[in-house]
């Protein structure tokens, strides 16, 4: 998958114009916070749940390396194959031998980000397998070789009209149709073929089960379960933090992963796997391979900050909440994650020079960080990057701010810690400023501050500041006397 | 003797002073006259927003020197009062000495709907407007520090105010300071979908808590639809002008 | 290459000071866990019913077999694929299909993966099969896959008939875990929750049952 995370502007400001998928996203933070809530009250206490998943997942993140072992042991107990890649290219190199063994001329895969993060696809592809996208969405977006709109909806903004077109020349549908229903059935038929005779099915992995080496996927489609009966192998490929300590924490994680997901109390179905078809079962696989990548993250695990972008349980909760996100959708973030947890582990992936506007673009409004049932506190995070960039941090990357601005910081914190400074640089900006004020409002300041003029107005500086103006508020009395209270 | 202190943001110091003077005249309405600390400046968001934590660490230290012996601080922004709350810890917190003073100033600050209503219990000000008034729910003053009840209380006791709800009241209205010029194209869209929502909910009046958020969607307001006017809730209060 | 990939993953991990783990915080016993017997079982048929599955009550198995009978009338079945657990071999169902002439299949009847792949994917028409555990708090099936039950027989038919024994009901989906995990010696290689039939949004976000897995799920709830 092309990484495009420089081009943000570009995409964005293209994108916000198109009304079709503004037309759509529009609906979600009001649909689907409405929803989020009604079914996270099936809860005796929604608040109480919530706190519960944070805590798991922080947890998770604590005791990372000890329970990768467990998981590791316990899943090696149950017959399963648990291989180990530094980077995307050995976790590929992976996944193709495994391929080429069983001489598969394809794969049918079950939606996983990791799994685009690796550029697994294009891997195969190169080396002559075909990769099928059996997630109906990801079939689209793949054909239709664009990058996830969504993480739950990947094709979501897509117009039937185009779907059809789509279907009609790279799905073998025969008549055309608009009815997404329709649509979806001739998916299933083409899908169907592949999954019937696959040899080697490829999925991801919501959580991996320490305690018991099971790995465990949520779906509503049922593609994920094909890939885990059908064929004779199975590859489940997962980033180390998708370990959780108990089965008791995964059905926990479940319940609250449906209900932000798509606002569900439960997806269509869990699937959980504990090794390989034991013997004398007629399916599933022979051999299941886990594959468990690391791509970066154990060296984020090293920054006590960072390293809580680890929580992240992928449900998509932020996007459907983030009101930058509403306006934009999935295109901008430019890689396999967007939306608030994109805009926090991208930047950690792939270093904070490459992907400057992820954490820039957002107003720290606080709607991710409340939502999110494994406790990450994205606009923290985006303040930590930023002063990353200042600091020009080598490890994770930071980029030297413009000299300007560094000027600007340095003569602004002689101002605020010395109040006559202050006081006399209003003074000499004001009438800088104010030269451009007509009728007590600035509608342009020139070349200065363009955006916001674009559409706003702006006040004055005041003739008189606060500052100036106490001397004639304060009383004769004030000094270290306040009046009565009522209530302390 | 209590000693009851203004924080006054810096937005509001140079641009709209009025919700200073506003909160002034509320308070001493209450019964309480406030100490003003003419050294004060700014509480350092915009440095610590723009990721500069040494300079916004100077502020951090400058505020603690001159609020540091005041039993309350009270301040008519919610922004400024998380980054007391919630920053100034984390930024001092490998300084012992400041840490502890910064926790102790931390818990001292309020938000003035905040003030008025939890600590001093009072929901009646003897504020009056004529007509419907909506609210705009400012991102750190709701999830931030938790108050939404308190202005809307405020605002329903007022004489002759009729609330309203407003639309996705708890969206964000665009601001963000330095992303609204750095990502306008964004913010517009975003204070272009809040003052619809003001328009759809056919209030009066729309209040707010925020200097930020009034300077946006004021400023919004001010270009593309002059009649429909924005409000602190202090002016609300006071029964002064000074919104957008 | 890959052991040396482990040892260097691990290692790095491991090398960074561990942090203490805070104690999990109270939370309320789901309300599900409070409920009776019928309560539950009211509670099941309400949450899967909502998701668009099908169920009746029949009071024991020969009425189960009757309603069998009478959906494939409805659905002019004349091939189904049957697990063989104990639910679904207390009804003899070979010696119903014999009787209606409906053939029905089992896994036994294949020799071999491939064959049984063909028959599941082509010629069933519909999935008959029992299920482990029955959960109330969404309307959930659970089942343990094993040599009794094939994991395509619930999964590729356009249609699955499940058979839940109301004994089976339980409220919460760690009541179900507990009980399947509970030997590690013997931990079901494959467990199968299922909420309903498939479904997508993900055509303009319209939401529709039926996509890869069936269309159609039906519980004859029995007991």
């Amino acid at each position: 998958m092309k990484i495009r995370t420089a081009l943000f502007n570009e995409i964005a400001e293209k994108e916000i114009r198109n009304t079709y998928a503004r037309a759509f996203l529009k609906a979600l933070p009001a649909t689907i916070a409405a929803r989020r809530k009604a079914v996270m009250d099936s809860f005796p206490d929604p608040d109480a749940a919530q706190a519960c998943g944070q805590a798991i997942r922080a947890e998770v993140v604590a005791r990372l390396p000890e329970l990768l072992e467990e998981f590791e042991k316990n899943a090696l107990a149950r017959g399963a194959k648990v291989l180990w890649a530094r980077d995307a290219r050995e976790a590929n190199e992976m996944v193709l031998a495994i391929a080429r063994e069983r001489n598969v001329t394809y794969v049918t895969k079950g939606k996983s980000m990791v799994t685009e993060e690796i550029g697994l696809n294009d891997a195969l592809v190169e080396s002559g397998i075909e990769p099928f996208e059996t997630d109906l969405g990801e079939f689209i977006a793949q054909q239709l070789e664009r990058p996830p709109f969504h993480i739950v909806g990947p094709a979501i903004n897509v117009p039937v009209e185009e779907v059809c077109d789509l279907f009609m020349e790279k799905a073998g549908m025969d008549e055309p149709t608009t009815d997404p229903v329709e649509l979806g059935y001739a998916a299933r038929l083409f899908l169907r073929d592949k999954f019937h005779h696959v040899a080697l099915g490829v999925t991801g992995v919501n959580m991996a089960v320490a305690e018991t080496g099971t790995i465990i996927n949520l779906e509503n489609e049922g593609n994920i379960r094909f890939n885990k009966s059908s064929p004779k192998t199975q590859v489940s490929i997962m980033s180390l933090e998708k370990v959780v300590p108990t089965m008791a924490d995964a059905m926990h994680l479940t319940r609250l992963l449906s209900r932000n997901c798509t606002g569900q109390k439960m997806s269509a179905y869990v699937s959980m796997d504990s090794g390989p078809k034991k013997p004398g079962e007629i399916d599933g696989p022979e051999k299941l391979f886990i594959i468990i990548v690391d791509n970066g993250r154990s060296e984020i695990y090293g920054d006590p900050v960072a390293r809580e972008a680890l929580r992240c349980i992928r449900c998509g909760g932020c996007l459907n909440i983030c009101p930058v996100y509403a306006k934009i959708g999935g295109y901008p973030y430019g890689w396999a994650y967007s939306g608030p947890m994109g805009q926090v582990l991208t930047p950690l992936l792939l270093g904070l020079d490459r992907t400057q506007d992820l954490y820039r673009a957002c107003t720290l409004c606080g709607s991710c960080r409340e939502v999110c049932p494994a406790g990450v506190d994205h606009p923290s995070m985006f303040l930590y990057y930023r002063s990353k960039d200042v600091e020009k941090d080598r490890g994770l990357r930071g980029k030297k701010r413009p000299w300007k601005e560094s000027r600007f910081f340095g003569l602004w914190s002689r101002a605020v810690t010395h109040s006559a400074l202050w006081n006399l640089g209003v003074r000499l900006v004001r009438p800088l400023v104010n030269r451009y004020s007509e009728g007590g409002v600035i509608t342009t300041m020139g070349g200065y501050f363009k955006g916001w003029f674009r559409t706003r107005n702006l006040p004055p500086i005041a003739d008189k500041t606060f500052h100036e103006r106490w001397k004639g508020l304060r009383r004769k009395t004030t000094g270290n006397q306040s009046g009565e209270n009522r209530q302390q | 003797m209590k000693k009851i202190s203004l924080f006054v943001p810096c937005i509001v110091d140079l641009f709209i002073p009025e919700i200073g003077e506003a909160t002034v005249r509320v308070l001493r309405r209450l019964g309480i006259d406030p100490l003003y600390h003419e050294a004060q400046t700014c509480c350092g968001q915009p440095a610590m927003n723009a990721g500069y934590r040494d300079q916004a660490k100077k502020a951090a230290k400058h505020f603690i020197d001159i609020f540091g012996d005041d039993d309350v601080i009270v301040s008519p922004s919610g922004s400024c009062v998380y980054m007391v709350k919630h920053h100034y810890p984390e930024l001092l917190r490998d300084e012992p000495v400041w840490l502890r003073r910064a926790e102790e100033v931390s818990e001292r600050i309020y938000e003035l709907s905040q003030y008025i209503v939890d600590v001093l219990g009072i929901e009646e000000v003897g504020a009056s407007f004529t007509g419907t008034v909506t609210y705009h729910e400012s991102c750190h003053i709701l999830r931030g520090l938790g108050v939404s009840d308190q202005p809307k209380r405020l605002i329903q006791k007022a004489d002759g105010a009729l609330f309203v709800p407003l639309p996705l009241a708890d969206m964000c209205c665009g601001f963000g300071g330095e992303f609204a010029e750095a990502y306008n194209y964004i913010s517009e869209e975003m204070v272009k979908e809040k003052v619809s929502n003001y328009l759809e909910s056919g209030a009066d009046l729309l209040v707010l808590c925020e200097p930020g958020c009034l300077l946006n969607i004021g400023g919004y307001l001010s270009r593309n639809h002059p009649e429909k006017k924005a409000l602190h809730i202090a002016n609300f209060l006071a029964g002064t002008g000074g919104g957008s | 290459m890959e052991q040396s990939a482990r040892e260097e993953i691990l290692g790095r991990l491991r090398g960074i000071p561990k942090t203490a783990v805070d104690h999990r915080p109270d939370m309320p016993p789901l309300r599900e866990r409070s409920l009776d017997h019928e309560e539950m079982i009211a509670t099941f048929i309400e949450k899967l019913t909502l998701e668009e599955g099908v169920v009746c009550r029949v009071r024991d198995g020969r009425e189960a077999v009757v309603r069998i009978t009478e959906i494939a009338a409805e659905e002019g079945l004349q091939r189904v694929m049957i697990s063989t657990d104990d639910v679904v071999a207390s009804l003899d169902l070979p010696a119903w299909g014999r009787e209606q002439g409906i053939a029905v299949l089992t896994s036994r009847d294949f020799g071999d993966r491939d064959s049984f792949r063909d028959a599941v994917f082509d010629e069933a028409e519909a999935g008959i099969t029992g299920v482990d555990y029955a959960v109330a708090e969404s309307g959930t099936l659970v089942i343990a896959h094993d040599t009794n039950q094939p994991r395509l027989v619930s999964l590729a038919p356009i249609m699955h008939i499940a058979l839940v024994s109301a004994t089976r009901i339980v409220a919460t989906y760690e009541q179900a875990v507990e009980a399947m995990y509970a030997d590690t010696e013997h931990i079901p290689s494959h467990v199968t929750f299922t909420t309903g039939p498939s479904m997508t949004a993900d055509i303009q976000g319209r939401p529709f049952k039926g996509m890869h897995g069936p269309r159609r799920l039906t519980v004859i709830l029995i007991g």
